[in-house]
């Protein structure tokens, strides 16, 4: 598991717990659809904020073209995709 | 009006299409009782067909969103309203032939909202202007609430334009929305960046076979005009500006974000606009200048209104640069820091406060908070916790900060007043 992986799992989680009062029960899978995986919208939103205060970027603003990921496995590989391009 | 656009339709004309029933226009004769009528629906299909049953018919219509019951007695009062439908058949047939207003509520931010009058006139200004020929055959999907002012647009435009209107409940998950709006073939949709945004994520919603994408409600960003485009290339890509107070303003369809600086010097369908202290105002003289019930004028003298948006002129554009008043809107719903400040430095822990927007890519902005703890942290995570828990009986989810900084300290200007630092957009 890659860092970021590891970081992304593991800030899920604690924003589903400040969303919902308990830790999930299970961590979703790469094709599990985001919007459905246990996070809202909103939820989603938040999570791209801590995200940003840990990795110290949001390749939603950074990437220069526009994307938004359909599935928990797109999501997770645009921010591995976008780290390994920062080098 | 409403029901002359209806009449001049063959019999077997679709209206409304909505899960897989097709209201036609020989279905919908039937009128209703006239006087003042409040309307609370949450059936998209009962509620449109009541609209259309109640223009120019009743004197004055009421349209409430889902709202607590003491708030609605208190609007129903304001507005002058007897009566109350709360199910189609309430309808009682009746006759008339009136120039009905309408009367929409603001989507305030706290307590009881406001209430705006309008007339078809002021609703379908900028509905003709953004709208396809008519005939062209658009088939208009409806995500927004119909009580709402933008979903009012939307139901204007399929209706005057004579083309069918999909239905969607907002109760239904917006997948289970998605399909019904691709089952029905809908090739014009419009909603606010943050729900298109939800779409360009939803499985499903790049089957739609948009002709025409029409944002508004929020400001718009060129990364979600950029996914739109390359999602949906044969669509034309429309943003509005438009608010219960000001009306339909204008619309922009040159692909970039803000709008031109020639609006400024030639009003846009005859809604004048100008900037004023850097926010922008607009003058649209059909839209009631003052809340109903109330002396509170929203338009000066001259009929401008102050839509409390910072406007930054850069050479021949003007750009959105948030709320005058720090307000912050996280997915259209807006939040004012003062608020959360409050709630925060009612936590013992908490010394100082302060509570900024950040920009968001899924609701355009987010809360976030700096807090100076009254004593140094022992263990920081815990604080934070604390803080989060305490925030979470207090506020709405979309008002809680998403990100808890502890600081040593907070830059308070000469005033002693928190210094805010913009608006974040």
């Amino acid at each position: 598991m890659t860092p970021i992986r590891q970081t992304i799992l593991a800030t899920y989680a604690e924003v589903v717990e400040s969303q919902s009062g308990a830790r999930p029960a299970a961590l979703p899978d790469d094709g599990a659809v985001l919007l459905e995986s246990g996070l809202d919208s909103l939820g989603f939103a938040i999570l791209v904020t801590r995200l940003e205060e840990s990795f110290g970027f949001d390749p939603f603003v950074e990437s220069s073209e526009a994307y938004y990921p359909v599935t928990f496995g797109d999501f997770i590989g645009f921010y591995e995709a976008h780290a390994a391009k920062r080098g | 009006m409403l029901r002359a656009a209806l009449r001049s339709r063959p019999a077997d004309s679709p209206v409304f299409l909505h899960k897989g029933e097709t209201v036609r226009a020989g279905a919908l004769t039937r009128t209703a009782a006239g006087g003042r009528v409040a309307l609370r629906l949450d059936d998209p299909l009962a509620l449109a067909r009541a609209i259309l049953a109640l223009d120019g018919v009743a004197e004055r219509v009421l349209l409430l969103p889902s709202l607590p019951d003491d708030i609605i007695a208190a609007l129903m009062a304001q507005a002058g309203i007897d009566r109350l439908i709360r199910s189609e058949s309430e309808n009682i047939p009746g006759d008339g032939e009136v120039e009905t207003d309408w009367i929409l509520a603001t989507s305030g931010t706290t307590g009881t909202p406001k209430l705006v009058r309008h007339s078809l006139a002021s609703l379908t200004r900028l509905t003709r202007l953004a709208g396809p020929d008519r005939g062209g055959g658009p088939r208009w999907g409806l995500l927004y609430d119909l009580t709402r002012f933008a979903g009012l647009q939307v139901f204007l435009q399929a209706l005057l334009g004579g083309t069918p209107l999909i239905l969607t409940d907002g109760r239904d998950p917006l997948p289970q929305r998605v399909a019904e709006l691709a089952a029905a073939g809908c090739t014009a949709l419009s909603a606010t960046p943050t729900l298109w945004r939800k779409l360009l994520m939803t499985p499903g919603a790049e089957t739609l076979p948009l002709r025409q994408v029409t944002l508004g409600g929020e400001i718009v960003d060129s990364a979600i005009l950029a996914a739109l485009r390359e999602r949906y290339p044969a669509a034309r890509i429309t943003h509005v500006y438009a608010s219960t107070e000001a009306g339909a303003a204008f619309s922009v369809t040159d692909g970039a974000v803000g709008f031109p600086a020639f609006y400024l010097a030639e009003p846009p369908k005859g809604v004048a606009l100008a900037i004023r202290e850097g926010r922008l105002f607009v003058r649209n003289t059909l839209v009631d200048p003052a809340y109903l019930g109330g002396e509170r004028r929203f338009a000066d003298a001259q009929g401008y209104v102050d839509t409390g948006d910072s406007v930054i002129l850069s050479g021949d554009r003007v750009y959105f640069a948030g709320r005058e008043d720090g307000c912050i809107n996280v997915g259209g719903n807006k939040v004012h820091p003062e608020e959360v400040e409050a709630v925060l430095l009612s936590h013992p822990q908490v010394a100082l406060a302060r509570v900024a927007a950040r920009r968001n890519p899924i609701t355009g902005q987010i809360v976030t908070a700096d807090i100076v703890p009254a004593t140094p942290p022992a263990d920081p995570a815990a604080l934070r916790k604390s803080i989060e828990a305490h925030c979470a009986g207090r506020l709405e989810p979309f008002k809680r900060p998403a990100l808890i900084r502890l600081v040593e300290d907070l830059n308070i200007g000469a005033s002693g007043k928190l210094a805010r630092s913009g608006s974040g957009a």
